[in-house]
């Protein structure tokens, strides 16, 4: 329903209803107890005067069951619903106002102290009505999210209706009274309705239900008989309830609040718990809950027959429970997604009791409970789950009925499901660092109109700018650790000095690879046919450079870029020294001529033997072991200037050396990469070696 | 969505098209079909609809006259229910309420209340010799007599009435404000009567509008960020309608979805969804596409296997939320969020699965406002920490409930009895629980001053006071000392700010503190 009635409600409480409600608190018990618990005989014989028991006026009875339906309500609708307070004696007091943050229990405890005790001004003296208009007034002020509504410029803004409900305590004296009560509520209401709509900061109210709760004393005799009281008029209904002394007054209460928030009771059945005197037992135990009636919808509205079975009344109450039966729970059931068609926050019933508290600490140290609700077929079926987050409590509803998604087709059966080599690992690397986070309030005024979660959106597509899902679509995501830091660094939005140095020098490093005429993980690997390995450096040189053109989020990144294209002599470089440029510019154009040379020359080659050095053998085995085991950084020569230069010459004696016949060394050697030190170390060790066995001999 | 055929049988409709009205369209020599042939003609095309489009649906057969009778439960079998179709009898008078009951009723115990379903009501447009009986029931249900009317259905389901009828038959001309009036109950649906004659032709016309407007499947885009796949949605998401406290929700699904970042599964707390939907990755022709089972690993170059070797963003999704065991988080509508995430029907088989919300930003409170959930690495310091055993969530509540405030409530018996007794049990072992003492006597003190009872002050006095007296030789000085100081206390309560609590008298035997 819109515009609940029950957002706003004013309680008006008679503050002279100082006569007894006749409930008495015995307090001679207290002591008694004692000198027949205790082992020890009393020292010496007293003759202990007996103590008065104490007794609870009218007026301590409505206040204990108001401050009971108010910690309902703010457990379970927590700064949705609201409720104000207007005690009147020869005065009007309002507690509260419609303020969120004054809608607490500790807040309200403290006004009815402020407030005191029921003043004893003799029949008659209290102004009901000034308590009354003090209460449509109230009601005429919106509370915060209406008048958020109210002024949000939308078609709706105009539609806000004003709805509330007034529950007037006090002791009526004859059915005229309470007709006069009710025709003075309504002028009023017409009155302060037309004061409202001729201000800007007020709301006409559009319905007002009046419940009077006519609070007797103990031993006098209610003369009011009991008979419905038609609404007066469209904008106002009226209900008036007798209640005899001070122990009626809780359950009519608890009865009201169930009906004015549409709560309905779950009771928790077969709760183990250890028995307060022998710890070694234990026994089970009932507690009854309270939540909106709607977390009950998915098993009560359907066959009435089915579910009949289910509802009992507890004792000393006049509404229905649900009985559920308590499953041990999992305790790992918090980790998993269980579906959910709504979740509701819940109070216990009986708030303080031991069971009670048990199960309430049990679920706010993080444990979930499951309901298990009998069929009448006698089977069983998990409906329910109690669960903490955050502090509440809330019971979930879970899907008790056939899936439609029941026998679903694998992910594996559809589109795309046939695809082995999806870059899954990475994509989990893309989703761990585009997690989210709550955002703290002073983050969210810095930015111009774009929500933190719009943020988030703006980074996943910087972060999938250049993204091939699978291995077979990449060369540059197959270096694995080699390409890092570079692919890790340029998206983010700035780089640092440092970092555009680290990604230069990945870039150097791979240039130095080519040079040095090292293979790379091939994206064919796995179908046998290995690339030529010029065609895996060119393709990881296109894709490198679509990769740092799709990545200018900076400054700091372009110059990654120039670096990029300084290196495939794309871009002039102005900041080298003049030799040295043309040393680099004639260097990389003879190493293009090489290239092709070679490619030609190699075609013919393989054509010939094709046994000796397939691609095929260098590229398998390495391309599993270079996403693991990232190889040293190449030396990048003795002065920046002269690096590349270095290379190149290491370029062109490598490739002119597989022209020629292979040196015996080098076949031998890994990769091409002449490890004179190894063997030089061999060697030492092995004469080193050789002497000691030499002189051992 | 599941899906109820509830086809008419009655006698009326063995009749056969009315040759007063033949229409011009029609000139092929074939005998004059009957209506139930052009009924069950036009249940076949939308069951070739299913076959071709919602191979995941689940559709049923119920046939009724005075009587209903289920003839195929639900089922995803089509062809099935085709030949169900074939061997239906003929029977007596047209029942609509009875055959509503029936749908209702096996809609109910198939599927309980929480599914939407439709309802293809396939009739002749004759409301029958039930008419008058229909429209008794239906005034009944008005001024909520009788609760024994189907309608409105007690679970979300659209109601379509199919008439076999001529449109200026005289009879479709008197039943159809009764039709209007079922789908005003039911709130949802449509009536459908063939254009021009009744013939075959604009049967399958007829038909073919009730595929298109409520059977079509979803076809959109799922994007992350410069990523993206055609998808479907099975079963196809419904528009969203409801009353909210201060506002009329309507929004709708749409064609595009997009991811916004990513929630750990812990974290998300098992949310309540509005409804939940496979994701399917369309072909690049729109197609959904269902591979025979890989049961056997000879699938390799199998006919028509093409459409498994594309990539598809969908897979590496699912991939890596089941991997990282994390959810992605979506926008599906406007202001409208849902969360993507790898879910298993049973070990085997694990698939995409889409939870959408109730539309809005603050409908998990665990979660906060959604669109206050921001790129956790533009944090100064990054909340999941750097090993990732921390987490912002869940967002904790402000104001402690009831529950966890050891609140005091009087309204039971036994509340303040059990209240008064920690006192004393604590005054009992004084000195040693001095401080516990003092926080129930204020506990108690503060809660009798608010409930303006301040009797109860006074009888703790007296309690405490003779306990005074009843301490035993061997009692520790402090105790009497210090109940003293308390039962002068609680009687000198006016006399001092209320708001004061007791404290502990200082003395020359407690000292430490």
């Amino acid at each position: 329903m819109a515009f609940p009635t029950s957002h706003k409600t004013v309680f008006v409480m008679d503050h002279t209803l100082s006569s007894s409600s006749g409930v008495k608190l015995e307090m001679d018990t207290f002591s008694k107890s004692r000198s027949s618990s205790s082992s020890q005989p009393v020292s010496q014989p007293m003759n202990l005067i007996p103590l008065l028991p104490v007794s609870k006026s009218l007026w301590t009875c409505a206040v204990e069951a108001i401050t009971e339906y108010c910690r309902i309500v703010w457990d379970i609708f927590p700064g949705s619903r609201l409720i104000r307070f207007i005690a009147v004696d020869k005065s009007c007091h309002k507690l509260l106002s419609w303020n969120i943050e004054e809608q607490s229990l500790t807040n309200l405890m403290t006004s009815f102290m402020m407030l005191g005790p029921a003043k004893n001004l003799g029949s008659g003296k209290v102004d009901l009505m000034k308590g009354l208009k003090a209460g449509i007034e109230a009601l005429t002020e919106p509370s915060a999210i209406q008048h958020e509504k109210r002024t949000s410029l939308t078609e709706n803004a105009t539609k806000v209706l004003n709805k509330g409900r007034i529950i007037l305590v006090t002791k009526m004296d004859s059915e005229d009274d309470v007709k006069v009560l009710k025709e003075k509520f309504h002028d009023i209401l017409l009155h302060m309705n037309k004061t409202a709509a001729a201000t800007d900061n007020l709301m006409a109210i559009n319905h007002c239900d009046l419940v009077i709760l006519n609070l007797w004393p103990d031993g006098q005799v209610c003369p009011l008989p009991r008979r419905p009281w038609p609404d007066v008029s469209t904008i106002m209904s009226c209900e008036l309830t007798n209640i005899q002394g001070g122990t009626s007054l809780a359950p009519k209460l608890c009865n009201l609040v169930l009906k004015h928030y549409d709560l309905a009771s779950t009771t928790v059945t077969g709760i183990p718990m250890k028995e307060e005197q022998n710890a070694s037992s234990s026994a089970n135990y009932d507690v009854e809950l309270f939540h909106p009636a709607a977390a009950h919808a998915a098993i009560l509205k359907g066959i009435p027959a089915e579910t009949a079975h289910l509802k009992t009344y507890r004792e000393g109450t006049d509404y229905e429970t649900v009985t559920l039966k308590w499953c041990t729970p999992r305790s790992n059931a918090s980790m998993e997604l269980q579906h959910c068609s709504s979740a509701y926050r819940i109070t216990s019933v009986d708030v303080n009791s031991r069971p009670s508290s048990c199960l309430t600490n049990f679920l706010l140290n993080g444990r979930w409970v499951m309901l298990e609700m009998p069929r009448k077929s006698g089977s069983k079926v998990i409906s329910h789950m109690l669960a903490c987050h955050g502090g509440d409590i809330y019971i979930h509803t879970m899907y008790t009925a056939r899936s439609i998604l029941e026998d679903p087709p694998s992910i594996s059966e559809g589109c795309g499901g046939r695809v082995t080599d999806y870059r899954i690992p990475d994509f989990g690397e893309l989703i761990k660092a585009n997690r989210l986070a709550p955002f703290p309030d002073i983050l969210l005024e810095g930015e111009e109109n774009v929500t933190p979660l719009e943020q988030s959106r703006e980074q996943l597509v910087r972060h999938t700018k250049y993204w091939p899902i699978t291995l077979s679509s990449t060369s540059l995501f197959n270096l694995g650790a080699q390409i890092e830091p570079l692919t890790t660094l340029m998206l983010k939005e700035t780089l640092t000095e440092e970092e555009v140095v680290e990604c230069k020098q990945v870039i150097l490093m791979l240039v130095s690879m080519e040079v040095r005429g090292e293979p790379l993980p091939s994206p064919m690997a796995q179908r046998g046919k290995g690339m030529k390995r010029e065609d895996q450096y060119r393709a990881l040189w296109v894709e490198l450079e679509q990769y740092l053109q799709l990545h200018l989020h900076s400054p700091a990144h372009e110059k990654v870029l120039e670096c990029f294209m300084e290196c495939h002599n794309k871009v002039a470089t102005p900041e080298y020294k003049n030799d040295d440029k043309v040393d680099i510019d004639q260097a990389l154009k003879e190493l293009d001529e090489y290239n092709y040379m070679t490619e030609r020359e190699k075609a013919e080659f393989n054509a010939g033997s094709g046994s000796k050095h397939t691609p095929t053998d260098l590229s398998t085995p390495e391309g599993k072991r270079k996403r693991t085991i990232p190889p040293p950084l190449a030396p990048m020569g003795r002065s920046g200037g002269v690096s590349l230069l270095t290379l190149w010459e290491n370029k062109v004696s490598s490739e002119q050396s597989r022209r020629c016949l292979e040196f015996q060394g080098r076949m031998k050697a890994e990769d091409n990469v002449t490890k004179l030190y190894v063997n030089l170390k061999q060697k030492e060790k092995e004469k080193e070696e050789g002497s000691r066995k030499s002189s051992k001999v | 969505m599941p899906t109820v055929i509830l086809l008419d049988v009655s006698l009326s409709m063995s009749r056969g098209v009315d040759i007063a009205s033949p229409s011009p369209e029609d000139d092929d020599v074939e005998p004059l079909p009957l209506r139930r042939d052009l009924a069950v003609h036009g249940c076949n095309i939308l069951l070739d609809h299913f076959i071709q489009h919602c191979k995941l649906e689940f559709a049923s057969l119920i046939v009724f006259s005075s009587v209903y009778k289920v003839l195929m439960p639900f089922t995803r079998d089509f062809e099935a229910i085709k030949n169900a179709l074939n061997l239906v009898d003929e029977c007596d008078k047209t029942n609509i309420e009875v055959g509503l009951m029936g749908a209702a009723q096996h809609i109910l115990e198939e599927w309980g209340n929480g599914t939407p379903c439709q309802i293809v009501l396939v009739t002749d447009g004759n409301a029958g010799a039930g008419q008058h009986t229909l429209q008794k029931a239906m005034m009944s249900t008005h001024s909520r007599v009788s609760s024994q009317f189907p309608l409105p259905f007690p679970f979300p389901a659209k109601l379509s009435i199919v008439c076999i009828a001529n449109p200026n038959e005289a009879s479709l001309q008197t039943s159809n404000p009764l039709y209007q009036r079922l789908i005003e109950l039911n709130g949802e649906g449509d009536i459908h009567i063939p254009e021009g004659g009744l013939t075959k032709k604009t049967v399958s016309r007829m038909f073919e509008q009730l595929i298109k407007t409520n059977f079509s499947s979803y076809s959109g885009t799922l994007h992350c960020g410069k990523l993206s796949a055609p998808i479907t949605l099975s079963p196809p998401p419904q528009p969203y309608c409801r009353h909210h406290d201060f506002e009329i929700v309507r929004v709708s699904v749409d064609s595009a979805i997009h991811v916004l970042g990513f929630l750990n599964t812990g974290d998300v707390s098992s949310p309540p969804a509005f409804s939940r939907h496979l994701v399917l990755p369309l072909s690049a022709k729109g197609d959904m596409v269902m591979l025979p089972k890989t049961d056997a690993g000879s699938d390799d170059e199998g006919g028509g296997n093409d459409e498994g070797k594309v990539p598809s963003f969908c897979v590496l999704l699912h991939g890596g939320l089941k991997r990282e065991n994390m959810v992605a988080l979506c926008q599906v509508g406007e202001n409208w969020y849902g969360i993507l995430y790898s879910w298993a029907d049973n070990k085997k088989k694990s698939n995409l699965m889409l939870s959408m919300f109730v539309p809005g930003t603050e409908i998990i409170p665990w979660l906060g406002k959604l669109s206050n959930l921001g790129p956790a690495s533009k944090l100064s310091v990054n909340p999941y920490g750097s090993v990732q055993s921390t987490s912002p969530f869940p967002i904790k509540v402000t104001e402690k409930k009831s529950y966890g405030l050891n609140c005091v409530v009087w309204v039971r018996q036994g509340g303040l009895q059990s209240d008064i007794q920690k006192i004393l049990r604590h005054a009992r072992k004084l000195p040693d629980k001095t401080q516990s003492f003092y926080k129930e006597l204020n506990r108690v003190r503060r809660a009798a001053l608010s409930y303006g009872f301040g009797e109860l002050l006074e009888g703790l006095a007296n309690v405490l006071e003779r306990e005074c007296t009843l301490l035993p030789s061997s009692a520790h000085p402090d105790a009497a000392i210090q109940l003293q100081h308390a039962y002068e206390a609680l009687r000198n309560h006016d006399k001092k700010d209320i708001r004061q609590n007791i404290t502990p008298l200082k003395t020359t035997f407690s000292g430490n503190d």
